[in-house]
Protein backbone atom coordinates (compact mmCIF):
# COMPACT_ATOMS: atom_id res chain seq x y z
CA UNK A 1 0.00 0.00 0.00
CA UNK A 2 1.34 3.41 -0.94
CA UNK A 3 2.52 5.94 1.60
CA UNK A 4 -0.36 7.91 3.16
CA UNK A 5 1.56 11.14 2.57
CA UNK A 6 1.79 10.52 -1.18
CA UNK A 7 -0.30 12.72 -3.45
CA UNK A 8 -0.20 13.28 -7.20
CA UNK A 9 -0.31 16.91 -8.27
CA UNK A 10 0.39 18.96 -11.36
CA UNK A 11 1.40 22.05 -9.41
CA UNK A 12 2.35 23.44 -6.04
CA UNK A 13 2.67 27.10 -5.16
CA UNK A 14 5.82 27.56 -7.20
CA UNK A 15 5.93 25.01 -10.01
CA UNK A 16 3.65 23.30 -12.50
CA UNK A 17 4.10 20.25 -14.73
CA UNK A 18 2.38 18.65 -17.72
CA UNK A 19 1.71 15.42 -15.81
CA UNK A 20 0.73 14.78 -12.23
CA UNK A 21 3.86 14.06 -10.22
CA UNK A 22 4.55 12.50 -6.86
CA UNK A 23 4.17 15.03 -4.06
CA UNK A 24 4.99 14.36 -0.41
CA UNK A 25 2.40 15.98 1.84
CA UNK A 26 4.68 15.45 4.85
CA UNK A 27 7.70 17.21 3.33
CA UNK A 28 5.43 19.54 1.31
CA UNK A 29 7.40 19.15 -1.88
CA UNK A 30 7.50 17.21 -5.12
CA UNK A 31 9.77 14.24 -4.65
CA UNK A 32 12.44 12.75 -6.86
CA UNK A 33 11.21 10.06 -9.25
CA UNK A 34 13.37 7.46 -7.50
CA UNK A 35 11.83 8.37 -4.17
CA UNK A 36 8.38 8.09 -5.78
CA UNK A 37 9.06 4.37 -6.19
CA UNK A 38 9.53 4.16 -2.41
CA UNK A 39 6.32 6.14 -1.85
CA UNK A 40 4.46 3.66 -4.07
CA UNK A 41 6.08 0.55 -2.53
CA UNK A 42 7.22 -0.52 -6.00
CA UNK A 43 9.71 -3.29 -6.74
CA UNK A 44 11.46 -4.28 -3.50
CA UNK A 45 10.78 -0.91 -1.87
CA UNK A 46 8.67 -0.12 1.16
CA UNK A 47 7.95 3.38 2.45
CA UNK A 48 7.81 2.21 6.07
CA UNK A 49 11.27 0.67 5.83
CA UNK A 50 13.06 2.91 3.33
CA UNK A 51 11.71 6.46 3.72
CA UNK A 52 13.14 8.59 6.49
CA UNK A 53 10.52 11.28 5.84
CA UNK A 54 7.69 8.84 6.53
CA UNK A 55 9.44 7.49 9.61
CA UNK A 56 10.02 10.97 11.06
CA UNK A 57 6.47 12.13 10.45
CA UNK A 58 4.80 8.93 11.61
CA UNK A 59 6.82 9.05 14.85
CA UNK A 60 5.63 12.59 15.43
CA UNK A 61 1.93 11.74 15.15
CA UNK B 1 45.59 4.76 -26.72
CA UNK B 2 47.77 5.76 -23.82
CA UNK B 3 46.44 6.66 -20.38
CA UNK B 4 47.49 9.46 -18.10
CA UNK B 5 49.27 12.73 -18.74
CA UNK B 6 51.10 11.15 -21.70
CA UNK B 7 47.74 10.73 -23.42
CA UNK B 8 47.12 14.45 -22.95
CA UNK B 9 50.54 15.27 -24.38
CA UNK B 10 49.84 12.91 -27.27
CA UNK B 11 46.56 14.79 -27.91
CA UNK B 12 44.53 11.60 -27.93
CA UNK B 13 40.87 12.19 -28.83
CA UNK B 14 38.43 12.52 -25.95
CA UNK B 15 35.08 10.73 -25.96
CA UNK B 16 32.31 12.89 -24.55
CA UNK B 17 29.35 11.06 -23.02
CA UNK B 18 26.15 12.98 -22.30
CA UNK B 19 24.04 11.57 -19.47
CA UNK B 20 20.77 13.11 -20.58
CA UNK B 21 18.15 12.23 -18.00
CA UNK B 22 19.09 9.77 -15.23
CA UNK B 23 16.72 8.02 -12.91
CA UNK B 24 17.02 9.83 -9.60
CA UNK B 25 15.89 13.43 -10.02
CA UNK B 26 13.67 14.84 -12.76
CA UNK B 27 11.94 18.00 -13.85
CA UNK B 28 11.29 18.88 -10.19
CA UNK B 29 15.04 19.59 -10.02
CA UNK B 30 15.41 21.24 -13.43
CA UNK B 31 12.46 21.70 -15.82
CA UNK B 32 14.87 21.48 -18.76
CA UNK B 33 15.73 17.86 -17.98
CA UNK B 34 14.33 15.63 -20.75
CA UNK B 35 11.97 12.86 -19.58
CA UNK B 36 9.77 11.72 -22.48
CA UNK B 37 11.18 9.72 -25.41
CA UNK B 38 10.71 12.68 -27.73
CA UNK B 39 12.43 15.07 -25.31
CA UNK B 40 15.31 12.63 -24.84
CA UNK B 41 15.58 12.12 -28.60
CA UNK B 42 15.76 15.85 -29.25
CA UNK B 43 18.35 16.27 -26.50
CA UNK B 44 20.42 13.49 -28.07
CA UNK B 45 20.38 15.32 -31.40
CA UNK B 46 21.52 18.51 -29.69
CA UNK B 47 24.39 16.91 -27.79
CA UNK B 48 25.55 15.04 -30.88
CA UNK B 49 25.68 18.34 -32.75
CA UNK B 50 27.61 19.82 -29.81
CA UNK B 51 30.25 17.06 -29.86
CA UNK B 52 29.06 14.13 -27.76
CA UNK B 53 29.58 10.70 -29.27
CA UNK B 54 27.80 8.65 -26.57
CA UNK B 55 24.44 9.15 -24.87
CA UNK B 56 23.83 7.46 -21.51
CA UNK B 57 20.12 6.73 -21.20
CA UNK B 58 17.59 5.87 -18.52
CA UNK B 59 13.89 5.34 -19.18
CA UNK B 60 10.98 7.09 -17.52
CA UNK B 61 7.21 7.01 -17.45
CA UNK B 62 5.29 10.08 -18.73
CA UNK B 63 5.31 11.62 -15.23
CA UNK B 64 9.07 11.24 -14.92
CA UNK B 65 9.08 8.16 -12.70
CA UNK B 66 11.52 5.36 -13.42
CA UNK B 67 10.83 2.65 -15.96
CA UNK B 68 13.00 -0.38 -16.65
CA UNK B 69 10.79 -1.84 -19.38
CA UNK B 70 12.42 -2.91 -22.60
CA UNK B 71 9.53 -1.33 -24.50
CA UNK B 72 10.16 2.07 -22.94
CA UNK B 73 13.88 1.89 -23.76
CA UNK B 74 12.90 0.91 -27.31
CA UNK B 75 10.72 4.03 -27.64
CA UNK B 76 13.61 6.17 -26.42
CA UNK B 77 16.14 4.52 -28.74
CA UNK B 78 13.79 4.97 -31.69
CA UNK B 79 13.46 8.67 -30.85
CA UNK B 80 17.22 9.04 -30.39
CA UNK B 81 17.85 7.46 -33.79
CA UNK B 82 15.30 9.77 -35.43
CA UNK B 83 17.10 12.81 -34.05
CA UNK B 84 20.75 11.74 -34.44
CA UNK B 85 23.07 10.63 -37.20
CA UNK B 86 25.34 8.08 -35.62
CA UNK B 87 25.50 8.52 -31.85
CA UNK B 88 26.45 5.57 -29.64
CA UNK B 89 23.60 4.49 -27.37
CA UNK B 90 24.49 3.40 -23.84
CA UNK B 91 21.70 2.11 -21.58
CA UNK B 92 21.81 2.23 -17.82
CA UNK B 93 21.30 -1.05 -16.01
CA UNK B 94 21.24 0.74 -12.67
CA UNK B 95 18.11 0.49 -10.56
CA UNK B 96 18.07 1.04 -6.82
CA UNK B 97 15.43 -1.19 -5.28
CA UNK B 98 14.56 -2.98 -8.50
CA UNK B 99 14.73 -6.80 -8.62
CA UNK B 100 17.59 -8.37 -10.53
CA UNK B 101 15.41 -9.64 -13.40
CA UNK B 102 14.11 -6.11 -13.97
CA UNK B 103 17.70 -4.82 -14.20
CA UNK B 104 18.25 -6.97 -17.31
CA UNK B 105 15.38 -5.46 -19.29
CA UNK B 106 17.29 -2.43 -20.69
CA UNK B 107 19.61 -4.89 -22.51
CA UNK B 108 16.80 -6.40 -24.61
CA UNK B 109 15.98 -3.72 -27.16
CA UNK B 110 16.22 -4.43 -30.89
CA UNK B 111 18.93 -3.70 -31.80
CA UNK B 112 20.62 -3.86 -28.41
CA UNK B 113 22.44 -0.76 -27.20
CA UNK B 114 26.10 -0.67 -28.22
CA UNK B 115 27.04 -0.06 -24.58
CA UNK B 116 25.46 -0.49 -21.15
CA UNK B 117 26.47 0.55 -17.66
CA UNK B 118 27.57 -2.05 -15.14
CA UNK B 119 27.56 -0.83 -11.53
CA UNK B 120 30.52 -2.36 -9.74
CA UNK B 121 29.12 -2.53 -6.22
CA UNK B 122 26.92 -1.08 -3.47
CA UNK B 123 25.75 2.52 -3.32
CA UNK B 124 23.77 4.06 -0.46
CA UNK B 125 20.66 6.06 -1.30
CA UNK B 126 18.82 8.33 1.12
CA UNK B 127 19.01 7.10 4.76
CA UNK B 128 17.60 3.58 4.60
CA UNK B 129 18.32 2.23 1.14
CA UNK B 130 21.27 0.64 -0.66
CA UNK B 131 21.60 -0.26 -4.30
CA UNK B 132 23.31 -3.59 -3.68
CA UNK B 133 24.73 -4.52 -7.09
CA UNK B 134 25.88 -7.93 -5.91
CA UNK B 135 28.66 -9.78 -7.72
CA UNK B 136 26.06 -12.32 -8.84
CA UNK B 137 24.05 -9.55 -10.51
CA UNK B 138 27.17 -7.98 -12.02
CA UNK B 139 28.13 -11.34 -13.52
CA UNK B 140 24.66 -12.09 -14.87
CA UNK B 141 24.36 -8.62 -16.45
CA UNK B 142 27.83 -8.99 -17.95
CA UNK B 143 26.95 -12.42 -19.37
CA UNK B 144 23.88 -11.03 -21.11
CA UNK B 145 25.86 -8.05 -22.40
CA UNK B 146 28.40 -10.42 -23.98
CA UNK B 147 25.62 -12.53 -25.51
CA UNK B 148 24.12 -9.42 -27.09
CA UNK B 149 27.38 -7.80 -28.19
CA UNK B 150 27.11 -4.93 -25.70
CA UNK B 151 30.22 -3.16 -24.37
CA UNK B 152 30.10 -2.77 -20.57
CA UNK B 153 30.88 0.61 -19.06
CA UNK B 154 32.14 -0.24 -15.57
CA UNK B 155 30.82 2.32 -13.08
CA UNK B 156 33.32 2.72 -10.22
CA UNK B 157 31.53 4.57 -7.43
CA UNK B 158 34.49 4.48 -5.04
CA UNK B 159 37.97 3.05 -4.54
CA UNK B 160 36.65 -0.24 -3.20
CA UNK B 161 34.94 -0.80 -6.50
CA UNK B 162 38.35 -0.86 -8.15
CA UNK B 163 38.87 -4.15 -6.31
CA UNK B 164 35.54 -5.24 -7.77
CA UNK B 165 36.82 -4.40 -11.26
CA UNK B 166 39.86 -6.61 -10.62
CA UNK B 167 37.58 -9.33 -9.31
CA UNK B 168 35.39 -9.10 -12.39
CA UNK B 169 38.48 -9.39 -14.58
CA UNK B 170 39.46 -12.52 -12.63
CA UNK B 171 36.01 -14.08 -12.95
CA UNK B 172 35.06 -13.15 -16.48
CA UNK B 173 36.55 -12.46 -19.88
CA UNK B 174 36.26 -8.75 -20.66
CA UNK B 175 37.00 -7.50 -24.14
CA UNK B 176 39.78 -4.94 -24.45
CA UNK B 177 39.89 -2.17 -23.71
CA UNK B 178 38.31 -2.22 -20.27
CA UNK B 179 36.35 1.01 -19.94
CA UNK B 180 35.72 2.33 -16.43
CA UNK B 181 33.87 5.44 -15.34
CA UNK B 182 35.47 6.95 -12.24
CA UNK B 183 32.78 8.70 -10.21
CA UNK B 184 33.40 11.47 -7.68
CA UNK B 185 30.92 13.17 -5.38
CA UNK B 186 29.12 12.92 -2.05
CA UNK B 187 27.93 9.94 -0.03
CA UNK B 188 29.23 6.54 -1.14
CA UNK B 189 31.10 8.06 -4.05
CA UNK B 190 34.84 8.71 -3.99
CA UNK B 191 35.39 12.06 -2.21
CA UNK B 192 35.97 14.62 -4.98
CA UNK B 193 39.57 15.69 -4.48
CA UNK B 194 42.39 15.91 -7.02
CA UNK B 195 44.43 13.48 -4.91
CA UNK B 196 41.68 10.88 -5.04
CA UNK B 197 41.36 11.40 -8.79
CA UNK B 198 45.07 10.73 -9.33
CA UNK B 199 44.92 7.75 -6.99
CA UNK B 200 41.99 6.28 -8.92
CA UNK B 201 43.89 6.57 -12.19
CA UNK B 202 46.89 4.86 -10.60
CA UNK B 203 44.66 1.99 -9.47
CA UNK B 204 43.21 1.28 -12.91
CA UNK B 205 43.99 -2.15 -14.36
CA UNK B 206 46.71 -2.13 -16.99
CA UNK B 207 45.38 -0.98 -20.33
CA UNK B 208 42.06 0.25 -18.98
CA UNK B 209 40.59 3.49 -20.31
CA UNK B 210 38.73 5.80 -17.99
CA UNK B 211 35.80 8.14 -18.18
CA UNK B 212 35.53 10.98 -15.66
CA UNK B 213 32.31 11.81 -13.82
CA UNK B 214 32.03 14.51 -11.18
CA UNK B 215 28.66 15.07 -9.55
CA UNK B 216 27.07 18.49 -9.12
CA UNK B 217 29.54 21.36 -8.87
CA UNK B 218 32.38 18.89 -9.34
CA UNK B 219 31.36 18.17 -12.93
CA UNK B 220 33.37 20.96 -14.53
CA UNK B 221 36.63 20.63 -12.54
CA UNK B 222 36.66 16.85 -12.84
CA UNK B 223 35.92 17.05 -16.56
CA UNK B 224 38.93 19.33 -16.81
CA UNK B 225 41.11 16.89 -14.87
CA UNK B 226 39.87 14.09 -17.09
CA UNK B 227 40.95 16.05 -20.14
CA UNK B 228 44.37 16.79 -18.64
CA UNK B 229 45.07 13.22 -17.63
CA UNK B 230 44.08 11.47 -20.82
CA UNK B 231 40.63 10.41 -19.72
CA UNK B 232 37.26 10.63 -21.34
CA UNK B 233 34.50 12.81 -19.96
CA UNK B 234 30.86 12.48 -18.99
CA UNK B 235 28.61 15.49 -18.46
CA UNK B 236 24.86 16.02 -18.45
CA UNK B 237 21.77 16.81 -16.44
CA UNK B 238 21.72 13.34 -14.86
CA UNK B 239 24.80 14.28 -12.86
CA UNK B 240 24.50 18.05 -12.56
CA UNK B 241 21.46 20.26 -13.08
CA UNK B 242 23.37 23.56 -12.82
CA UNK B 243 25.46 25.46 -15.34
CA UNK B 244 27.07 27.51 -12.62
CA UNK B 245 26.30 28.24 -9.00
CA UNK B 246 22.63 29.22 -8.70
CA UNK B 247 21.94 28.98 -12.43
CA UNK B 248 20.11 25.92 -13.75
CA UNK B 249 21.51 24.55 -17.00
CA UNK B 250 19.37 25.34 -20.02
CA UNK B 251 20.09 22.01 -21.67
CA UNK B 252 22.40 19.04 -21.84
CA UNK B 253 23.91 20.58 -24.95
CA UNK B 254 25.11 23.62 -22.99
CA UNK B 255 27.09 21.32 -20.71
CA UNK B 256 28.57 19.46 -23.68
CA UNK B 257 29.43 22.69 -25.49
CA UNK B 258 31.37 23.88 -22.47
CA UNK B 259 33.50 20.74 -22.22
CA UNK B 260 34.11 20.86 -25.98
CA UNK B 261 35.45 24.39 -25.56
CA UNK B 262 37.69 23.20 -22.73
CA UNK B 263 39.00 20.28 -24.79
CA UNK B 264 39.74 22.64 -27.65
CA UNK B 265 41.63 25.06 -25.41
CA UNK B 266 43.61 22.19 -23.88
CA UNK B 267 44.45 20.59 -27.19
CA UNK B 268 42.42 17.38 -26.87
CA UNK B 269 40.50 16.74 -30.09
CA UNK B 270 36.92 15.64 -29.55
CA UNK B 271 36.33 12.10 -30.80
CA UNK B 272 33.83 11.58 -33.58
CA UNK B 273 31.42 8.69 -33.22
CA UNK B 274 33.61 6.69 -35.62
CA UNK B 275 36.71 7.42 -33.54
CA UNK B 276 34.83 6.61 -30.33
CA UNK B 277 33.81 3.20 -31.68
CA UNK B 278 37.41 2.54 -32.63
CA UNK B 279 38.77 3.64 -29.23
CA UNK B 280 36.21 1.55 -27.34
CA UNK B 281 36.56 -1.48 -29.61
CA UNK B 282 32.84 -1.51 -30.36
CA UNK B 283 33.22 -2.74 -33.92
CA UNK B 284 34.90 -5.91 -32.69
CA UNK B 285 32.04 -7.00 -30.42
Amino acid sequence: MACPYLEYRKADGARSFDHERAYCAAAETFVQPMRADICNDRYDLDHGQHCEIFQTHSEGE
Amino acid sequence: MTVGYEAYLDADPVIITAALTGGVHGKEANPNLPETPEEIGRAAGEVEAAGASVVHLHARKPNGERSFQTERFQEIDDAVRRHTDDIIIQHSTGGTGAPDDVRHQPLRTDPPPEMASLDMGPLNRYDHLTSENTRALVDSLHAEMIDRGIKPELEVFNDGHMNEVEGLLDRRDLADPVYATLIFGPGTLTPPTPGNFLNAIDNLPDGALFNTLGFGRHQLPFATMGLLFGGHVRVGLEDNVYYERGELAESNARLVERVVRLADELGRPVASTTEAREILGLEEL
